[in-house]
């Protein structure tokens, strides 16, 4: 690509995986979640693919199966936790431990130390998510080789 | 009509004038481009109807990621649709 | 068979029309205890103030377990199929 869109990409991507970070981090008090920061991570492997071409994030390949392996397995672990009740159980809600804080009812400010298991449950699946979609779109841009510019 | 009802409606019309712009355009790289469009409009659809969940992960998906697929397809093969 | 298409894409039209002017209003679900219950308890049991995340995390996890299967056997196609890179 020119040298424009690099420049602007250069730019655009640590924005883009902040933001994708912060959709994961706060899913249990705004719009957004897992499946959603997760798809905006990708997009910024996908961006850096169709800018910089596939050639420099080649050898990048096995660390993505290995962090989409290893959401995947967290995210059964978490639900493996609360199979003294029933599985998926969020047992760590208003415990009062790590993200255990009671939550007031009704309209509050938003408590990041709240939620339970779901925020674990949010990180475990953004990772699998942005991992897994930016692994395909990786996949596909090695494929045939050749023409990346 | 309320605004937020004109609106609706202005935005479903520009949805699928996108989509049918990326079935009639010949060069496949201004279809995928109005392929996204239509995509990311109804993205803002989905907000007006105040699923903003939604509305993210359409952005996310439709907008972003099949476009940067379908582009990259496209450089791998060709890039004007055979008659 | 040019009629047969043009009066397949009218009657398709005309179905759509008529069911987009028939349609159910929208907000006003015909059954919603599911809803006003998840809406009422949703913050204290699950401890969340997005309702969605809580639903999709905590009261329907068996779905978002599904769709992580499906995410996984698709990159594991992908992963299959695209194996080949002459690199």
């Amino acid at each position: 690509m020119s040298v424009v869109v690099r420049t602007i990409a250069r730019i655009i991507v640590p924005m883009i995986l902040a933001f994708g970070a912060y959709v994961i981090m706060h899913g249990h008090l705004t719009p957004g979640g897992g499946f959603q920061g997760g798809a905006v991570i990708a997009s910024a492997i996908a961006l850096l693919l169709v800018v910089f071409g596939s050639g420099r994030l080649a050898g990048h390949k096995n660390l993505l199966s290995l962090l989409e392996d290893l959401g995947a397995i967290a995210f059964v672990a978490l639900a493996f936790l609360g199979i003294g009740c029933t599985f998926f159980r969020n047992v760590l809600a208003g415990s009062g431990g790590l993200f255990g804080m009671p939550v007031p009812p009704g309209p509050n400010p938003g408590f990041l130390n709240t939620g339970g298991t779901l925020p674990l449950m949010n990180w475990a699946v953004g990772l699998k998510v942005a991992a897994g979609l930016g692994s395909v779109v990786l996949l596909l841009g090695l494929f045939g080789g050749g023409d990346d510019r | 009509m309320t605004l937020w009802g004109v609106l609706q409606v202005i935005t479903l019309v520009l949805v699928v004038v996108g989509a049918a712009l990326a079935v009639w355009l010949r060069d496949l790289l201004a279809a995928v481009i109005a392929l996204a469009a239509s995509s990311l409009l109804l993205s803002l659809e989905f907000y007006l109807l105040q699923a903003p969940d939604v509305a993210i992960a359409e952005a996310g998906i439709g907008a972003a990621l099949t476009t940067a697929i379908y582009i990259l397809a496209i450089r791998k093969t060709r890039r004007k649709e055979e008659e | 068979m040019k009629w047969i298409k043009v009066g397949a894409f009218l009657v398709m039209v005309g179905f759509l029309v008529g069911v987009a002017a028939w349609m159910h209003p929208f907000g006003v679900p015909w059954a919603s205890e599911m809803d006003d219950y998840f809406i009422a308890n949703a913050q204290v049991e699950a401890g969340a103030n997005n309702v969605v995340t809580s639903v999709v995390f905590d009261y329907r996890g068996f779905d978002t377990l599904g769709e992580a299967t499906v995410l996984l056997c698709a990159v594991v196609g992908v992963a299959l199929v695209l194996r080949r890179t002459r690199r």
